[in-house]
């Protein structure tokens, strides 16, 4: 294939034979582990509006490199980081229940600069 | 000649402008304001010693501030943009894994790279210590401070499991403020001398340190010994070599109490 891409250009980052499969399995992996934050979480609604936005854009273009331009993230390789990042990052935020109320203010001047 | 024909005609010319264009002056303001609109753009600036400031950018640190405030309410105390348009996250100790793993992990933030870890002491706060983490996006182009608080003997998380770099800069904090960072994988001392007791940049540690060190000829070897200042050194010069305020100098001298400038003389 001409349009097929040989290397990235980053060192020990490999070409993705099949990038759109991946990263449609990994959004939505990340899709369902938001399910489980509550509806009004900042972190959900954000991520959920970002992965959306991607997995459209992956699902209607089967170029990789139309894809690349149309995403403006770097590389499609990149862009697999990125939300495979993003999957564990979610994971995590569901543990530390990231949506809670402030756990204890500063104490007073804490903050003020100069002293 | 030229010269000395000018310096006759500046001060009529400075006294002409006075009287001629103080009444329009005010005039013409009042017409710039008819045409004034709030969203006007202003110049730029173009003074090489005065740092350009453009709004866009810290718009742009202010939003993102806020979206990681939105998105991290149980740990983000407080966010601020700085004059210098850095932003600056103040989270509670408990937060600094989290906060730093959605920095470096979120889709929209990146920070992939620590550049690094700094310390603050101020004894005369509750939390006497502040650690600042500098963070860069190679994505976005864009720098973060994230800061949290903590004293001698509350240990702080280490962030190692996060950022690889942290290990040396959380060794540096440990060394010179005496910052203990929990669960480090190897937590020694790093700038300062083998043996070396006390943290350097507390400030109740001493300008010149407790002991000293020297080569002894009698025992032919290095020997360290309770720091001894000799009275010599204790003289000081409190007056500046340059000359900075003739008229006052004769203060600067100790001769006797502050004199008003325009009763001295000034010396020819």
């Amino acid at each position: 294939m001409a349009s097929q891409k040989l290397t990235t250009g980053l060192t020990g980052l490999a070409v993705a034979r099949h990038p759109q499969q991946t990263l449609k399995v990994v959004y939505e992996k990340i899709l369902r582990t938001l399910q489980k934050f509550p509806e009004e979480a900042g972190y959900r609604r954000y991520t959920e509006q970002i992965v959306n936005e991607r997995l459209n854009a992956v699902k209607a273009e089967p170029d990789v490199l139309a894809l690349e331009k149309k995403l403006n993230a770097g590389q499609i390789e990149e862009v697999v980081l990125q939300a495979e990042r993003e999957l564990l990052l979610s994971r995590k935020m569901l543990q530390w229940r990231a949506w809670e109320p402030l756990v204890a203010d500063a104490p007073k001047n804490q903050w003020k600069w100069p002293v | 000649m030229a010269s000395r024909l000018c310096r006759a005609i500046r001060p009529i010319a400075s006294f002409a402008r006075k009287q001629l264009f103080q009444q329009p002056a005010v005039a013409q303001l009042a017409v710039q304001r008819r045409f004034e609109t709030t969203d006007a753009v202003p110049p730029p600036e173009t003074r090489p010693t005065v740092r350009p400031h453009d709004p866009l950018v810290k718009k742009q640190l202010t939003d993102f501030g806020q979206y990681v405030a939105e998105c991290l309410p149980r740990f983000v105390q407080r966010v601020d943009v700085t004059y210098l348009d850095e932003l600056e996250i103040m989270i509670h100790p408990d937060g600094v894994i989290p906060v730093l793993t959605f920095l470096k992990d979120h889709t929209n933030a990146q920070f992939l790279c620590i550049t690094d870890i700094a310390g603050l002491d101020v004894p005369t706060r509750e939390f006497r210590f502040e650690i600042v983490y500098n963070l860069l996006s190679l994505r976005y182009n864009q720098r973060v401070l994230v800061k949290t608080y903590t004293d001698e003997l509350t240990p702080i998380d280490s962030t190692c499991e996060v950022f690889a770099g942290s290990n040396w800069y959380e060794r540096e904090i440990w060394d010179m403020f005496g910052v203990f960072f929990a669960n480090h994988p190897d937590l020694r001392r790093i700038l300062t001398d083998y043996g070396f007791e006390g943290h350097p940049f507390r400030k109740d540690f001493p300008l010149s340190g407790y002991v000293e060190v020297r080569y002894d000829d009698e025992v032919k070897r290095v020997v360290v010994e309770p720091i001894e200042l000799t009275q010599e050194f204790r003289k000081f010069e409190y007056s500046t070599p340059w000359e900075t305020f003739p008229t006052y100098r004769r203060i600067e001298a100790g001769e006797d109490e502050a004199v008003p400038p325009e009763t001295t003389e000034p010396k020819q």
